[in-house]
């Protein structure tokens, strides 16, 4: 699972960047096409809910998903395993 | 999943940016999911207002009443059919002030619909006036040096008129809001749950609460639960007059109408 944001009904209210617990959203720093900074993913990998949703069969967080007034926040499933590179932070 | 309550044709809807109406929407059909109730056998009602365009996204039958009578007419469909799950989105100048009359009599009656009063402390889509919940002192375009009139608790009002399920939250506690109204929804009578919401665009502009996430952060401060505000009250701690208490306020079984089988 993977988090995805729905820019044809975004409206930029930063709602999401309040409440996410990890700080995955950032508000966004250049206008869509219709004028509308669109909230930014800041390593979406880190939400717990895409990766261990299927482990433990239940919805783990999903504030994003539920404070989003504009039900621009969806999952949307992804393939089992996708290689990344993924950068250790010391 | 509460997508397939959605009628994603008309989305994105008309409110505001920022606005709590959505996000209201959200939980009542994420608890509505929860309960597992039949899309064809569930009605939404409203009245007038933006809490009331909320009907509109939603993929079941719905009423678009008159200002202030959706109680009035979910009285009429729940007598008529009680085995339909009856649900009505109003807000607070469409029940506390126009439809006040309807709302202490469906308590009083104790019908069995859930009512989900969306509180932005303004008639927000007639251009900000002042509503009877618009706080003390608070600005609005009717109320330009502040309102001077003591604003009305719909939940007080609810709970000595004598409906079964009554609770309070905010558009900022979506969990606990989602579990407020599933409750609500089993709960056979009448069920109200408040929720404050922001209206960064009528409300918020005039209240030094520009951005959403500004009245987002005030609400996150400022709801208390309610046992800890009953402890407050007790050991006469010093309450701050933007607090009000959140939870649940009342759960009982006085004698209900319009449920299947006592119909």
């Amino acid at each position: 699972m993977k988090l995805e944001i729905d820019e044809s009904r975004c409206k930029g209210c930063n709602l999401c960047t309040l409440v996410c617990p990890y700080k995955i959203y950032r508000p966004g720093s250049r206008p869509n096409r219709k004028g509308i900074y669109v909230p930014e993913m800041d390593r979406p990998e880190r939400c717990p809910n895409c990766r261990l949703q299927e482990l433990y069969g239940r919805r783990l967080c999903g504030m994003c998903a539920l404070i989003c007034p504009d039900q621009a926040i969806k999952w949307v499933p992804e393939k089992p395993y996708e290689p990344m590179k993924v950068v250790i932070e010391y | 999943m509460r997508n397939e309550w959605l009628r994603s044709d008309r989305l994105p809807h008309i409110y505001c940016a920022g606005c709590g109406n959505g996000t209201i929407m959200n939980c009542v059909l994420e608890a509505i999911t929860q309960t597992g109730w039949d899309r064809t056998r569930t009605v939404f009602l409203s009245g007038i207002g933006c809490s009331s365009r909320a009907p509109g996204y939603i993929m079941t039958d719905s009423l678009h009443t008159t200002h202030g009578r959706a109680i009035a007419f979910a009285t009429g469909v729940k007598m008529a059919d009680p085995s339909l799950h009856v649900v009505v989105f109003t807000g607070d100048g469409d029940l506390a002030a126009i439809g006040g009359n309807h709302f202490i009599h469906g308590c009083r009656r104790n019908i069995d619909i859930t009512v989900v009063c969306m509180n932005n402390h303004i008639y927000g889509m007639t251009g900000g006036q002042g509503s009877p919940t618009t706080p003390l002192g608070k600005t609005s375009t009717t109320t330009p040096y502040g309102a001077e009139e003591a604003p009305f608790d719909l939940v007080e009002l609810a709970i000595a008129a004598g409906a079964n399920y009554v609770a309070r939250w905010t558009s900022y506690h979506v969990k606990q809001l989602t579990d407020a109204v599933y409750d609500g929804l089993l709960t056979p009578g009448f069920s109200l749950i408040e929720v404050r919401c922001q209206c960064p665009t009528s409300y918020g502009r005039r209240n030094k609460y520009r951005e959403p996430t500004d009245y987002m952060t005030y609400l996150k401060t400022n709801a208390i639960l309610k046992r800890k505000w009953e402890e407050m009250e007790r050991s006469g701690e010093n309450i701050s007059p933007d607090s009000f208490p959140v939870g649940e306020f009342v759960r009982r079984s006085r004698p209900v109408m319009g449920v299947p089988d006592e119909a």
